[in-house]
């Protein structure tokens, strides 16, 4: 701390006024009002990788990467074994669908409940939830960074799953077949509905108690019945069947099906289906999968944001952000 | 008691008995040790249980929600067309789910999430035995878990018309004690075993969700898996705990065949209840002995 102070820079606006720090080069208003874009970029950039460390970078890797791919595996395995069990083989393409399924819902999970496990991260286990918050970074984008950084773990798991399907149980799959447009459009749009649903259950989170880890998980499986991942949803009653294509999930998921396993058994449409008997196509088309996911994908997006946004003006008058809790 | 007449006859809040000096106040009787471990166990199940009356949002999240997860498993047999009994099996396993989430989420995972809350180098300096905070733990994670697997069952069982035939009452209630009881005598031995593993915990517990329910045939007959499934049931209390209530549970069902009678069962279970109990004990002594020696009781988040 010695030495003559430095001179504030001549390009900084406050510098003649006096106002200019003689150490750190004069007063930058952009600290108070941020830097918009740059500051969001930033801050998102830095929590998904803050995330990633989280996940990853604390973990033996072997033992990580085992876990990454158990869990779907695994999941993928009790229903192929429950298939076999009832149809003895005679139904290869129901199992493809299953695979595929299943494999997309790990995803799926790792989305939905990456967002509210950082709530309770930071809340119960590290404690820093008050001092993210106060912080100059905008909290919603943190939260999405931390999100992401679990989607890339569940994109990861469900990769690896599609992979030991195809390799191993005898999914179909011809590369020269991808459709690759409907690929990434309903990527993208999936993406941001799975990270929708988190922000929600993040926001019921952060009014509960730290029971709540397996809460995103039991909404994963409820959404699970709904959302045609294992099942045709034809098997469903007809009100139930109509929740489910209000769901921008089953869209989802039968976007991903068609563009990467074009011919595969349909979730939504077939006989005896809410979709067949209201508009009479056997199942949907790549454009109505399309604008399907766009407007219920747009419906959760909005909800998300409202239920956030009241969930943050409880919690923070409430004081729930400091609260910790035992079981 | 009165704090002035306990003050006067020597007595006070640590000490029951008039003692002649503070080393004989320290030497315990087997009452005084009973009751304080007793009171170890209440007081660590009380959390939990007066839990599930101070926040509601429970009965949507862990029994409505985990109610349509199994309906999503029921569905994919009716998909199938499968014979009723399988929706049955994939109701109990349901119903299962809630003990073996319980085990791992608030059982196996809970002295390391203790160690980082703080409360774990209060525990050990407590004047109580440790292993009262595990069936204290134990004990209340029975009661949230019970609620919620009594509802699946009930609420499944009257949605999707499973019909039970039960042949042998008392040795299904048995089997289904022993379970719970080796259940969480497995849950115990994990807790020390997590603690050591530390951060890598959180990583243990997903891992032991679906493979597990995989290796235990949650919603098939286990027989199915071959050598798989007898390793399952030979270390594995859920394995073989649902094995036997399927068989006991659908007595008059067509099943498949390839696993130990109901009673063989039974007796497998009383053995690991045994040797969970056993392994516990040694480990929890194990691990404080080790982590007083290195000093890592009291460090966080490791």
């Amino acid at each position: 701390m010695s030495g003559p102070p430095a001179a504030a820079p001549a390009s900084s606006p406050l510098s003649s006024d006096g106002l200019g720090s003689p150490r750190w080069g004069g007063f930058d208003p952009a600290r108070t009002r941020g830097r918009g874009w740059r500051d969001l970029r930033r801050s998102f950039a830095t929590a998904a990788r803050l995330g990633w460390q989280m996940e990853a970078n604390w973990t033996d890797p072997i033992l990580f990467f085992i876990y990454s791919v158990a869990k779907p595996v695994a999941a993928a395995l009790i229903l192929v074994v429950m298939l076999e069990v009832i149809s003895g083989g005679a139904r290869p393409e129901y199992r493809a669908f299953v695979v595929v399924g299943s494999a997309l819902w790990a995803f799926v999970l790792s989305g939905v409940s990456g967002l509210a496990w950082t709530i309770l991260d930071d809340r119960e286990r590290y404690r820093m939830l008050r001092y993210v918050y106060v912080s100059p970074s905008e909290f919603l984008v943190v939260l999405l960074g931390r999100g992401v950084a679990r989607l890339g773990v569940g994109a990861m798991g469900a990769s690896i799953t599609l992979a030991f399907g195809v390799l191993l149980l005898g999914v179909p799959f011809d590369p020269t077949r991808i459709d690759w447009p409907l690929l990434l459009v309903v990527l993208i749009l999936g993406v941001t509905a799975v990270l929708a649903i988190g922000l929600i259950l993040a926001a019921i989170c952060m009014q509960t108690r730290q029971e709540s880890w397996s809460y995103p998980e039991a909404a994963g499986g409820a959404l699970f019945l709904i959302s045609g991942v294992v099942f045709p949803l034809a098997v469903l009653p007809g009100p139930v069947q109509a929740i489910g294509l209000v769901t921008p999930l089953t869209w989802w998921i039968e976007g991903i099906r068609r563009s990467l396993f074009p011919g595969s058994i349909t979730a939504i449409g077939g006989p005896g289906g809410l979709f067949t008997g209201l508009t009479g196509a056997s199942n949907p088309t790549a454009s109505q999968i399309v604008l399907a996911l766009l407007l219920t994908g747009a419906v959760a997006t909005l909800a998300a944001a409202v239920v956030f946004r009241a969930s943050d003006r409880r919690a923070k008058d409430r004081g729930l952000f400091d609260q910790t809790t035992g079981s | 008691m009165n704090p002035r007449r306990a003050a006067v006859d020597g007595r006070n809040a640590f000490v029951y008995r008039p003692t002649a000096s503070p080393q004989a106040a320290a030497s315990w009787t087997p009452r005084q040790i009973a009751m304080t471990n007793l009171r170890t166990v209440l007081g660590r199940a009380y959390p939990r249980v007066s839990g599930l009356f101070r926040e509601r949002s429970w009965v949507f999240f862990e029994i409505l929600l985990p109610f349509l997860s199994t309906s999503a498993f029921v569905f994919v047999y009716r998909a199938l067309q499968a014979p009723p009994q399988y929706i049955g099996f994939v109701v109990l396993g349901g119903a299962m789910t809630a003990f073996w989430l319980n085990v791992i989420w608030m059982m196996a995972q809970q002295l390391w999430w203790e160690k980082s809350q703080g409360n774990l180098e209060l525990y050990f300096a407590a004047p109580m035995n440790i292993m009262a905070v595990l069936f204290g733990m134990a004990f209340g994670g029975f009661v949230m878990s019970s609620t919620r697997a009594a509802a699946v069952l009930v609420i499944a069982t009257t949605v999707y018309g499973v019909s039970f035939s039960v042949d042998q009452w008392a040795l299904l209630i048995a089997v289904f004690l022993l379970t719970l009881a080796a259940l969480y005598g497995l849950g115990m031995v994990l807790a020390s075993l997590f603690l050591m593993w530390g951060r890598e915990a959180w990583h243990l517990t997903q891992l032991l969700v679906e493979p597990v329910y995989f290796v235990s045939g949650l919603n098939f007959p286990i027989a199915r898996l071959g050598v798989l499934g007898s390793v399952a049931i030979s270390i594995l209390p859920l394995a073989v705990g649902l094995d036997a209530m399927r068989q006991l549970a659908f007595a008059g069902s067509a099943y498949p065949v390839g696993t130990p009678p109901p009673l063989v069962e039974a007796l497998m279970l009383v053995v690991m209840v045994v040797v969970f109990l056993v392994l516990s004990r040694w480990a929890l002594a194990a691990l404080e002995r080790r982590a007083r020696q290195e000093g890592t009781l009291s460090v966080r988040w490791q």
